[in-house]
């Protein structure tokens, strides 16, 4: 594990890669956001849906060989749920998650930093509010159980076959039903 | 040169994406986001607002790994979109007549949103690419919340989009 200034220095570098990627695959662009929520756009979706399929996989092997520890923050039900559903209506308005808004602002987006305002206040919102947050939804469910790796990857049981399988098939799909793409 | 200027392919994408997630569960074993460099900025937005009002010196914002992040995703941003011909400076999200409706519609979509995906994000506890990079290691939280997260938001995309109030660019 890197530490200090090898850590800010590699964090710098995959920023910049990171930024990067966030231009060349659409993700920085509103309009593009959009139309994939309309589902008028699969560019976006398949981006999504390859990550999803690809990263599953390569997550299981490099844990297999040892390569990568599971590094996951506690989940809780209702606060992943309702979580979701916030995020989810934010995004129905402003089309950006937090590295998407600095990847706009970058590009010249100027109004994106309204919506990194917004996320600021939000977290000095939260903190306001996490006393009343650790007593109302962290306790009305326990924490969910810390995923688990099936030995063999073509074991039916094992989610990360099922996943790989259903992100292939839902890949082919949208190939063949979205053919648009939105230009920004 | 093309492959600077001109748009990835979905797959490519895609396995740069997650493979710079595993990258940082490797270098860091933890994954950057946004949150903790939101975090950091907070503070330091609440700091120097105390500081004004104290009338004391003001101190640059810590540069830390998560805030380096943050810089550098600027930089990339910037630098792909100069060299794609996509850098544009835009003030309005939306291209309707009138500055003072679309101005007001800007900042009050960029503002409420802005809030509440990051508002959501808190309540769950981690950031966006840490909810993607808990997907790929099968967290059952992350799976709720980017289901949840993505129907929601496209459900109400739809209900605007019918409405005609989601706007273009």
């Amino acid at each position: 594990m890197l530490t200090g200034n090898y850590r800010l220095a590699a964090a710098i570098f995959i920023g910049i890669f990171c930024g990067f990627l966030l231009v060349k695959s659409d993700l920085s662009w509103r309009k593009t956001c959009l139309n994939m929520f309309l589902l008028k756009d699969g560019r976006l979706l398949k981006t999504l849906l390859f990550s999803l399929g690809f990263g599953v996989a390569l997550v299981y092997f490099l844990q297999q060989a040892e390569v990568i520890a599971i590094h996951v923050r506690p989940g809780y039900f209702w606060a992943s749920l309702i979580g979701g559903v916030v995020s989810g209506t934010g995004l129905a308005f402003c089309f950006r998650v937090p590295i998407t808004a600095i990847a706009a602002l970058g590009a010249g987006r100027l109004y994106a930093l309204w919506s990194v305002i917004g996320m600021i206040l939000a977290v000095s919102f939260v903190d306001i509010i996490s006393g009343k947050l650790s007593s109302s939804i962290y306790s009305w469910s326990k924490s969910l159980d810390e995923p688990q790796q099936a030995d063999s990857f073509l074991d039916l049981s094992n989610p990360v076959l099922w996943i790989v399988v259903l992100s292939l098939i839902s890949l082919a799909f949208l190939q063949f039903t979205f053919r648009g793409e939105t230009e920004e | 040169m093309g492959i600077l200027t001109g748009k990835w392919s979905f797959y490519l994408n895609g396995a740069l994406l997650s493979g710079m997630i595993v990258l940082c569960l490797y270098l860091f074993q933890d994954t950057v986001g946004m949150n903790d460099g939101m975090i950091k900025i907070s503070e330091y937005v609440e700091q120097t607002a105390e500081q004004v009002s104290d009338d004391e010196e003001i101190a640059l914002p810590p540069l830390e790994w998560q805030t380096g992040f943050l810089g550098g995703i600027f930089i990339g941003a910037l630098a792909a979109s100069l060299m794609s011909g996509n850098w544009k400076i835009r003030f309005f999200q939306d291209k309707e007549s009138g500055i003072i409706s679309k101005s007001l519609k800007t900042a009050l979509y960029g503002l409420g949103g802005g809030f509440l995906v990051m508002l959501g994000l808190q309540l769950s506890g981690d950031s966006f690419l840490g909810q993607w990079s808990g997907a790929l290691q099968l967290s059952g939280g992350s799976w709720i919340f980017l289901v949840s997260c993505f129907a929601v938001a496209s459900g109400i995309a739809i209900l605007l989009e019918n409405r005609g109030e989601s706007g273009g660019e």
